[in-house]
């Protein structure tokens, strides 16, 4: 029963010139965004180990220096782009690829792309992601809003009753012919996408199970609206209201419910003006310890501390310059300064997350982007992570510059120069981002909301079927 | 036949409850998002006036001081911080340089969300490093607000499609079609005479709506011009919808595919035709490297730091006045510093301007793109009437950089001609005063979508429908 | 009056009406018998201008209807098998728009008037027609070729699932009509209520007119016989 009712729908979908006009567009469009993610992921890759290499020569060839002018001439790491991006973009536009790392500060990455673009950007990309999230449950739709109205429309449905039809059987034979073409030209995408990047083997770290894993997602996502769009026909006397509502829900779950949970989070857990952060930050620092400041409080009080430590009764006696050691301390001061700020902002973003879990109750859209996101390592979570360290190396590089400048010269020596050489001393920056592993436990949550989802889905149109 | 259908077709909608429901729909829509960018106006005016809120009180103190100093008092602050001197006035006095909002900004988010309002630009450091970006979380820029434009752009299409899609099918469906086609009227024209019906009735609704929403939300007095125009937009945004609807409905024919040939339509304008528009535009022009800009720049700057003393005695050169007014003729780091950022600024300026052509040429080619869809051309509009538009932060950035440039001219002769910077002279520093652009291309925008919209429907009327054809009539 | 002169409908190979001939006069009425697919509803699409026809042409008080299309229609009222109103709507106000849209403003009593003549049930007059049944509708339908002071009406089986008692008193109507100098062409299976009702009988196969009476002249068994013999009359003999 249930392998009949699946290849007669598969039938009537198959012969309905509407649905394979559907289908192609559907699949061009998805050729078309992979093509362009692949390419511009390509370019993105190529310039970011251009301008790292660069960088780094820059840095290697300063010459003969003051270590503390080093520090203020910086160096800068960049971003690079994983390979799952080429799926799903996420935030990576909304956020700069470079961070400037240098003494006393600590600077946020710079130039996003979204910045540099027109208000024309603000409407979305024609990325694979774009298709996955808003066109094929779309698509859905138009596949499944008649389903069942159809039979009833036809008259069919109390012939198929007078012929003894279990319904569930009957219900889950139309649920098979939805989610099987959906399932195929998922697999497909993503199978090329994988092929694709394990081709493209310069760049990244590809691995099959990050794909698999965010394919699952997607699978359970849509799952989610083929029981909902079936549900709403199996309820619904017409064809057109079926449509209109089944629309209605896409709207409400893919396009407002984020919009206004953004508004929500936003009112609920405001993040401070840029300026308001950096005033915040300065105030702060005003009150501490200030490495190019010996005359402040602070550093008579470190003064005296470090020449009891020391049994000396003179900065001149100290076998290191305190020049260099104060700036290190006043350093490690600022540091934490901005560990507090920064982490400020992330207690901030937490707190809009849990908004937006809330909100996931009226949308599914949500748990998934923010999964797929994450498991894209385009996520705001992975920004945070390679920022932080970022600012970890900047911290070690600070070390390191005012170690060298404490070792090698005297107090109040400030012509003092390292050598040419010691800058490649410096070692390179690093950075591993978060592996799958770590991503679902730290994206438990929205799995949970997404596993909930579909199994309650699921329950609830397998009774309504029961009383068709 | 004119005068029945606009009687009937009143009584016909609010016995179906259209009237009622769509008047619920929208004061809900129109309510929400106006709450949504009220609250953001809110906001940002809050940000700005607490700003030179701070400004003013630092200001009093620096005046205090200023006070003291001239009396040949002792001052208990850090020598680099006396205000007497030029340079800490430039780098802890800066002036708000403040955007403020328009008197429409509540109608659309635009570019605000990705902008910061106001900034203080100091003499020290580069223009190149001021940020315009605010802090926002991605996520929140990467779903967009809930605002009025995303209503009238979005969501109001969606209800006309709902409210248009049947209105011959349903005829036809519910077995009244051939009763009403051996009358002697063009179906053509009636189809048309109820859709304009159905256009007016949703006008008036839109507008009603929309009035008593700003009024609860409160306005400020000369904002009708703006509220009439930003009517005039979503109605002849809805007139393009309605013209639409018009040619589904003749060249159609049962509701189901109406409404999934009418969805196709809303799926292409407003989510595809904008995605793939701006793809072709940075693939056609590619948005330059920043990071490979970063690096040219690095380079550059790295020479001009090497040659500071030398750039000092070369910048004096140029600018006798200060050598020959300074009696003291004393140089300290300032003198070099400021010398050499000037020749940093000039040697790095082809990059940024090779940079900012390349940038331009990608925003004017994918501004000129916004012509071929409708949506496009709404949000924009929408976003320059709000003045959140891409143009408008532009604008705003170019009079923070003169600003800037004017602020860094007027204390670096107080620091050249080694004059400090006294009580008197505070009168006459330099304040920002945002001017907003004016444009009118809104009027040529709305030109434009009547433009379309009557072709379309000419379109209709011209060729022959299905209507006219077997099909429909006959079974 | 209606007048068609060697009509013809092809849809394909298909010819669905072929060089038919015939007139109906004021005050006669004409009922054309035959199967499904004989053409009968293909000729009176054909008057109404839904569809063109492929060769011949057809009058309607002498003005062509390909060419007036919309002038005909002002003396035409057309009742389909299956007459649909607007549910939400009442009696009065459906008369009162079909007959608005075809450039007649009446007064409501005068509309009252006419749907008390088509004899629906006063009762009736200000209920939402959603509740009326298919006899009730085509009074409705009655009440408006009253109402367009109609010269020509066309019926698609219009007694077709209706109950003996509805159907006889749709017959008395149409007598009514008649008595007006209304020329009425009636397609049926329902060779009872046509003997019952018309003035002529004509019996069409294959989109020709092969048989014609005058009512007066032949009894229903006749015609009944004259109906089977045509039907099982091979295409070649006639």
């Amino acid at each position: 029963m249930i392998l009949k009712t699946f290849f007669k729908e598969s039938k009537e979908l198959l012969r309905d010139g509407r649905v394979r006009a559907a289908f192609a567009i559907v699949i061009i469009l998805l050729g078309i965004a992979v093509w362009i993610s692949a390419r511009q992921y390509q370019n993105t890759n190529e310039q970011y180990l251009v301008a790292e290499a660069a960088e780094r020569e820059v840095w290697d060839n300063q010459g003969e220096k003051n270590p503390h002018s080093a520090s203020h001439y910086g160096t800068y790491a960049f971003k690079p782009k994983y390979p799952l991006s080429l799926m799903d973009q996420g935030v990576d536009k909304y956020m700069g690829a470079s961070i400037f790392l240098e003494s006393h500060k600590r600077n946020e990455a710079q130039f996003s792309a979204a910045a540099d673009q027109t208000g024309l950007a603000r409407f979305g990309d024609l990325t694979p992601d774009f298709i996955l999230l808003f066109i094929i449950p779309l698509l859905i739709i138009l596949l499944g809003y008649n389903s069942f109205t159809k039979e009833r429309e036809m008259g069919t449905l109390t012939l198929l009753k007078s012929q003894g039809v279990r319904p569930w059987k009957w219900a889950v034979g139309k649920w098979l012919s939805l989610f099987f073409p959906i399932f195929m030209v998922t697999a497909i995408l993503f199978l090329i996408a994988g092929i694709l990047l394990s081709n493209l083997q310069d760049f990244g770290v590809f691995k099959w199970g990050s794909l698999l894993a965010m394919f699952i997602v997607y699978v359970g996502y849509y799952i989610i609206f083929i029981n909902i769009i079936l549900f709403i026909s199996a309820k619904v006397e017409k064809s057109g209201i079926a449509l209109v509502l089944s629309l209605s829900v896409w709207i409400l779950a893919c396009l407002a419910a984020p919009k206004a949970a953004s508004n929500l989070a936003e009112t609920k857990h405001p993040f401070p003006t840029r300026q308001e952060f950096a005033a915040n930050i300065s105030k702060d620092k005003q009150e501490g310890l200030n490495g190019h400041n010996p005359w402040s409080k602070e550093s008579k009080l470190l003064e005296q501390k470090v020449l009891a430590e020391h049994g000396v009764d003179s900065i001149h006696q100290l076998p290191f310059n305190f020049d260099g050691y104060r700036m290190q301390k006043g350093e490690e001061h600022e540091a934490e300064i901005y560990f507090k700020h920064y982490n400020y902002l992330k207690e901030q973003y937490a707190q809009q997350s849990d908004v937006y879990k809330g909100l996931a109750v009226i949308s599914p859209y949500l748990p998934t982007r923010f999964l797929s996101m994450a498991i894209a390592q385009t996520d705001y979570g992975t920004h945070w992570d390679f920022s932080d360290a970022a600012e970890e190396y900047r911290i070690a590089t600070q070390k390191f510059l005012n170690d060298d400048f404490a070792q090698n010269s005297t107090y109040g020596d400030w012509s003092y120069q390292a050598d040419s050489d010691f800058w490649k001393k410096l070692p390179q920056f690093e950075y591993e981002p978060p592996q799958l592993g770590s991503i679902i436990r730290s994206n438990a949550s929205s799995i949970w909301i997404l596993g909930v989802w579909i199994v309650l889905s699921f329950s609830i149109f397998l009774l309504t079927t029961k009383t068709i | 036949m004119f005068r029945y259908n606009f009687i009937y077709e009143l009584k016909l909608l609010l016995r179906s409850r259209w009237i009622q429901l769509l008047s619920i729909l929208l004061l809900l829509l129109f309510g929400f998002s106006t709450i949504n960018g009220k609250s953001k106006v809110v906001k940002r005016e809050v940000d700005i006036s607490v700003a030179k809120q701070e400004v003013e009180e630092t200001d009093k103190a620096m005046l205090k001081l200023l006070d003291s100093v001239e009396q040949g008092l002792e001052v208990s602050v850090p020598s680099w911080t006396i205000p007497s001197s030029p340079m800490a006035v430039g780098n802890y006095h800066p002036r708000v340089a403040a955007m403020d909002p328009q008197p429409m900004a509540f109608i659309s988010t635009g570019q605000a969300d990705l902008f910061t309002h106001y900034i203080k630009p100091t003499v020290s450091g580069d223009d190149f490093a001021l940020n315009f970006t605010e802090m926002t979380s991605p996520v929140q820029l990467l779903f967009g607000s809930f605002d009025l434009a995303f209503v009238i752009v979005y969501l109001l299409p969606l209800l006309i499609i709902a409210f248009t899609y049947n209105v011959l099918s349903s005829e036809k469906e519910q077995g009244s079609l051939r009763l009403l086609a051996s009358q002697p009227i063009s179906l053509r024209k009636w189809v048309f005479q109820k859709l304009m019906l159905r256009f007016f009735w949703l006008s008036l609704l839109v507008t009603l709506s929309l009035v008593v929403v700003i009024l609860v939300a409160g306005v400020q007095p000369l904002q009708w011009s703006g509220i009439l125009i930003l009517l005039g937009l979503a109605l002849c945004y809805m007139l393009f919808w309605f013209a639409l609807a018009f040619l589904v409905n003749i060249f159609v024919d049962s509701s189901a595919k109406n409404a999934v040939s009418l969805i196709m339509l809303w799926v292409v304008f407003v989510l595809l035709m904008p995605s793939v528009l701006n793809q072709v535009g940075n693939t056609l022009y590619p948005i330059p490297s920043r990071t490979l800009m970063i690096n040219e720049m690095r380079e550059h700057k790295a020479e001009a730091t090497k040659r500071q003393d030398e750039i000092l005695d070369n910048f004096l050169r140029d600018h006798p006045e200060y050598a020959i007014n300074d009696s003291t003729q004393s140089r300290n780091f300032y003198h070099r510093y400021m010398a050499s950022q000037k020749v940093v600024k000039e040697e790095l300026k082809p990059i940024v301007d090779a940079y900012e052509t390349q940038l331009q040429k990608q925003q004017s080619w994918a501004q000129k793109l916004q012509w071929i869809s409708p949506t496009i051309v709404v949000q924009e509009s929408l976003s320059q009437l709000a003045g959140t538009s891409t143009a408008d932060y532009g604008n705003y950035r170019k009079q923070v950089m003169a600003f800037a440039g004017q602020w860094r001219a007027y204390l670096t002769t107080f620091l050249y001609n080694n004059t400090p910077f006294s009580q008197k002279d505070y009168l006459s520093l330099p304040q920002f005063n945002y001017q907003a652009a004016k444009s009118n291309s809104v009027f040529t925008s709305m030109l434009v979508l009547l433009l379309i919209a009557i072709l379309l429907i000419g379109f209709g009327f011209a060729v022959q429908g299905k209507t006219q054809q077997k099909g429909i009539l006959s079974n | 009056m209606i007048i068609t002169n060697n009509l013809t409908k092809q849809f394909g190979d298909f010819t669905a009406v072929d060089n038919l001939s015939l007139s109906v006069k004021e005050g006669e009425i004409l009922c054309l018998l035959g199967a499904n697919g004989a053409g009968k509803s293909t000729t009176i699409n054909m008057l109404l201008g839904f569809l063109k026809p492929t060769s011949g042409a057809a009058t309607i008080n002498g003005l062509d209807v390909v060419k007036n299309e919309l002038k005909t229609k002002e003396f035409i009222t057309y009742i389909p098998e299956n007459l649909m109103l607007y549910p939400t709507l009442t009696a009065i106000e459906n008369l009162d728009y079909f007959s608005g849209i075809a450039g007649k403003k009446l007064s409501t009593e005068t509309l009252i008037g006419f749907l008390r003549e088509a004899g629906l049930q006063e009762d009736a007059f200000q209920k939402r027609i959603s509740t009326f049944s298919k006899g009730m509708r085509q009074k409705v339908g009655i009440a408006l070729a009253l109402a367009k002071d109609t010269k020509v009406l066309l019926l698609d089986e219009p007694t077709s699932g209706l109950d003996p008692k509805a159907s006889n008193e749709f017959g008395e109507l149409l007598q009514k009509l008649k008595n007006k100098g209304v020329a009425v062409l009636m397609a049926t299976h329902d060779l009872f209520r046509a003997k019952e009702v018309a003035t002529h009988i004509g019996i069409m196969k294959n989109g020709k007119l092969r048989q014609q009476f005058v009512a007066e002249d032949i009894s229903l068994p006749q015609l009944e016989k004259a109906y089977l013999d045509t039907m099982n009359h091979l295409e070649v003999m006639s």
